[in-house]
């Protein structure tokens, strides 16, 4: 019986699995192959480390794009990751859905519209902009603080705020709720100050959860290109936007050192998720 | 005073909501706004109608709502069995499944696409709807299983039984019994399978190879410098199904809107 | 596990043998047009075109789209692109995976891109002096008949002609005060500074490159000596040619931290007042851009005194292209008097000026609108007799890329 229940499960699973597995295979297989250099349009058929060599160069750009992107996700990471912890802990005293249901309503703005939608509001000659015109506060757009298309990848981190604090509080709040209130007044009753009863009761509550969320929210916007690619600067350019400039390239020699970026980057988004995985895990 | 700062705050929180809205009416509708005008001069329905005609937002917008229909129907009908499996059953094995069918909601679609290019230039599937839909399974399909499977971990298999002692058949259990138990979380499912395709960009960019347009590829190119009547005009038709999905699922948010959000 | 890599295996193995796409393509002989016009009727032809302006797209849906279905039963897929290179690509990925059915039908290219197409010998040959409106073309100027410097090789047909030329706000800045070389301009941008910028040569900014090449014309002091290639030259100038863009970015927009990537940012910089002074390629100067709600109604558009380049545009068919014979049908349109009498006048917002010589057109009405059509390029376009005293000739196709990278490098990255 335990046999035919195993022989059974793997039946049903089998359509779902083998789409994964060929797809995502096949997609690893080839991007491996041509970043060895197997390309077969310019006559190119041996196994070479060149790109390799090419990318990993000390004075390559992918260096100056891996701090960029590291630089945006952990400061992404960070700041969503405190803001959503005050914002989870502040709503959670509260009754009623209607805040979740407003945290919820930022899933009708792609990354990619509200991208748009910040460049339209900060950029220098943008809507703040004009109003700050308007109100006398600076004269020429120029003297408005640049807050996309910036070097330092502000505008992209502020992007991320606007979609990843809903996310991570959400992902907090469900846990607080979760939770019986009971820690909580036992705590009180103790006599523990307001302060008191954070550090020690609620934030250790949610903390795995919150690492598990960020880690993810870090591996996300590591490998995303959308962003970075509409409100970053040529510039530094963020670790994917490299990637796929070099794979969009017309000389195709620079399409394998495309591939290993884009290797690396999954490979750096790859170990993030299992630390997160064992991070969730613990957490039960 | 704290009563106070909660409604203001509430305020706040809407009207960050509805302000890219807003703003996109805003320059969608009007011609000539530059800076330091505050507030449009000229209104006109001229860029909007433009865009709404163009042949080439129609067609993207046929093709997106159709890879998205396909992409759903899709990833439920290969998620139903494998989300049964792994609410219901304790199997050798279930965690493997399990991390299996995670690691394709983590994988970078930028590797992704960029693998499968060749792959599918050479069997024919680039630039074809199919190759996009293959492609756009890939993120979708984790989240439909995720959805359906915690629908499932609180299914009650004695429902069948009983259906099955009463003489229904299969096909009669499966469409009677077990669907309308599970409804709302294969509405929640097929709506979001639909939303994470209709909004892929880079995935259809590197499958598609220029020959399925929809809607992100037309805004993605636009918006980096373009016209700012037309961005908003585009930006206004994408956002449109997401919105009606929103408040069309909103009750069932809580429950599930956290596991699709990464995607998009 | 292991069942699993097996079964992925076999897999690959099976969908890689049901993919080998048939012929499908009708017989037609070039020099019988009967015979394109039969084999072209009721295809599709995907053309692949630069899609960053409305107004372009949309002359194009109107004009080639409506003339295409009604004349020959020809349906128009326009597929926009960010940057030309893309379809260089795509078409180079299809050879890449052995694909003989590609995609593409036509593209709208020149240059560099051209250059790397043929060097691939991925297009399709002998047809472009084959065409009948052909006929309205001067061959033998060598700005048509060589693109970059490269010869055409009858591989690709002129669709349009363009010179660069700046753009100004008549209502902001004082047509007296205009630098009208690049020397005045460096004196001009460090007096207004950060009212100036040009845009960042490279993909899709196609007009930076060509504001930089004449940086480099000046420079040197000419512009001739750079039509074929010499890498000596270049070693010689190029030093030259970094240090008046390093010395230019101080007094640049945002310091020259960044750049405007295309003509369209570059555009909504001056309309939004961040900049005075904007680009463009057009015959019509200004008036694509006023016409589309773009720009305030007294832009206006002026030349230096020399050194504006200028040249011609084509469309190529690649050696894989599924209907040839829409592509060519819609090639010879291009050159149709009638369309090119309408492409020029600003308020159909395509903006480019003529590809066929006026002078070869015998039809009366057709030569009489192709004339009414130049005299009323309008108030914002830069007068005839000033672009053809500032027009050179691009230089070599092979200095596109040692200039683009070059400056990623020397300017952009400092």
């Amino acid at each position: 019986m335990r046999d035919k229940f195993i022989f059974s499960s793997w039946i049903s699973l089998a359509p779902a699995l083998t789409i994964i597995m060929v797809l995502l295979g096949a997609s690893l297989l080839y991007a491996g192959a041509e970043s060895l250099g197997y390309v077969s349009v310019i006559g190119q058929n041996e196994i070479s480390f060149d790109a390799y060599r090419a990318a990993l160069d000390l004075n390559s750009e992918f260096w100056v794009s891996l701090g960029f992107s590291l630089w945006v996700s952990i400061a992404s990471t960070l700041i969503s990751s405190a803001v959503a912890l005050a914002l989870a802990v502040w709503l959670s005293e509260r009754r009623g859905n209607t805040d979740t249901l407003a945290l919820n309503w930022n899933l009708a703005f792609p990354h990619l519209v509200w991208s748009v939608a910040l460049l339209l509001f900060l950029s220098q000659s943008g809507l703040f902009s004009r109003w700050a015109a308007s109100l006398g506060l600076i004269s020429t757009p120029a003297e408005f603080p640049v807050l996309v298309r910036d070097r330092f990848g502000i505008g992209i981190i502020l992007s991320y705020l606007g979609k990843e604090i809903p996310f991570l509080s959400i992902t907090i709040l469900s846990v607080l709720r979760s939770q019986a209130v009971g820690y909580d007044v036992v705590a009180e009753n103790l006599g523990a100050s307001r302060w008191q009863r954070l550090r020690y009761v609620t934030i250790p509550q949610v903390m795995p959860a919150l690492i598990a969320g960020a880690l993810l929210v870090f591996g996300f916007i590591f490998s995303s290109y959308e962003v970075p690619a509409l409100l970053g600067v040529g510039y530094p350019k963020a670790l994917p936007a490299l990637a796929l400039r070099f794979f969009l390239d017309p000389d195709l020699r620079a399409r394998s050192e495309g591939m290993v970026i884009s290797l690396i980057i999954t490979l750096i988004v790859l170990i993030v998720a299992v630390i997160s995985l064992r991070m969730g895990e613990r957490k039960e | 005073m704290k009563q106070g700062f909660t409604y203001l705050f509430r305020f706040l929180l809407y009207l960050i909501l509805i302000a890219p809205l807003l703003l996109f009416a805003a320059y969608a509708f009007s011609t000539r706004w530059f800076f330091p005008q505050p507030f449009p001069i000229e209104w006109t329905v001229g860029t909007f109608q433009r865009v709404v005609h163009d042949s080439q937002t129609l067609s993207s917008m046929v093709q997106g709502v159709g890879i998205a229909f396909l992409v759903s129907v899709l990833s439920l009908l290969l998620a139903l069995p494998a989300a049964r499996v792994l609410g219901l059953r304790k199997f050798r094995g279930r965690q493997l499944a399990w991390l299996l069918i995670f690691i394709p909601s983590i994988v970078p679609p930028l590797a992704v696409g960029m693998g499968l290019n060749i792959l599918f230039l050479r069997i024919g599937l680039a630039g074809t709807i199919t190759g996009v839909v293959l492609a756009h399974i890939i993120p979708t399909l984790p989240y439909t299983i995720f959805t359906l499977s915690s629908a499932f971990a609180r299914f009650d298999e004695n429902y069948e039984f009983q259906a099955l002692a009463l003489g229904a058949s299969p096909l009669q259990i499966f469409l009677k019994v077990t669907l309308r138990m599970i409804t709302p979380s294969l509405v929640v499912a097929a709506l979001f399978a639909f939303l994470i395709s209709w909004s892929q960009y880079l995935l259809t960019l590197l499958i598609g190879g220029g020959q399925i347009i929809t809607l992100p590829i037309l805004l993605f190119s636009a918006a980096s410098g373009g016209n700012p009547a037309t961005i908003a005009a585009l930006s206004l038709l994408f956002v449109a199904p997401p919105v009606l999905v929103l408040a069309f699922t909103a009750r069932s948010l809580n429950q599930h809107g956290n596991e699709i959000r990464e995607q998009y | 596990m292991k069942r699993f890599v097996f079964l992925f295996v076999v897999l690959s193995l099976i969908l890689a043998a049901c993919a080998s796409p048939a012929q499908s393509a009708s017989e037609f002989d070039i020099n019988n047009w009967d015979s394109v016009l039969a084999a072209a009727k009721g295809q599709t032809v995907n053309w692949y075109i630069w899609g960053g302006s409305d107004s372009i797209n949309t002359f194009v849906d109107n004009f080639y789209g409506a003339a295409l279905k009604e004349q020959y039963d020809i349906t128009l897929n326009r597929v926009p692109l960010a940057d030309t290179a893309d379809a260089v690509n795509q078409v180079l990925s299809e050879k890449q995976a052995g694909k003989e059915i590609g995609a593409v039908d036509l593209i709208w290219i020149n240059g560099e891109n051209f250059f790397t197409l043929k060097q691939a010998d991925m297009l399709h040959k002998d047809w472009a002096q084959q065409l009948p409106n052909s006929q309205y073309v001067n061959w033998d100027n060598p700005a048509i008949n060589l693109d970059f410097g490269r010869p055409v090789d009858n591989m690709e047909s002129p669709w349009s002609s363009a010179q660069f030329q700046f753009i100004y706000d008549s209502a902001r800045t004082n047509e007296d005060e205009l630098p009208r070389s690049y020397n005045e301009l460096k004196d001009w941008a460090c007096a207004h500074p950060g009212r100036f910028t040009y845009i960042a040569p490279g993909p899709g900014g196609f007009l930076g490159t060509r504001f930089a090449k004449g940086a480099l014309y000046e420079i040197s002091g000419g512009a001739e000596q750079w039509l074929s290639f010499d890498q000596a030259l270049w070693d010689q100038w190029s030093p030259e040619l970094w240090n008046y863009f390093n010395e230019l970015e101080p007094c640049l927009w945002r310091n020259g931290e960044t750049y405007p990537k295309d003509e369209s940012e570059l555009v909504n910089l001056f309309s939004n007042n961040e900049v005075d002074l904007s680009m463009t390629n057009d015959i019509t100067g200004a008036g694509r851009w006023i016409t589309d709600g773009r720009m305030p109604e007294t832009a206006r558009a002026f030349v230096f005194d020399n050194y504006m380049i200028g040249d011609f545009n084509y469309v190529a068919i690649p050696l894989n292209a599924p209907n040839k014979a829409a592509a060519l049908v819609l090639a010879n349109l291009l050159l149709d008097p009638k369309l090119q009498a309408a492409q020029i006048l600003p308020a159909n917002g395509f903006g480019l000026g003529y590809a066929i010589d006026v002078n070869r057109v015998t039809d009366t009405t057709a030569l009489a609108a192709l004339q009414e059509s130049a005299s009323t390029l309008g108030d914002a376009a830069t007068p005839a007799s000033e672009l053809a005293k500032s027009l050179v000739g691009d230089s070599a196709a092979e200095y596109q890329n040692l200039l683009e990278q070059g400056w990623q490098e020397n300017v952009l990255q400092k």
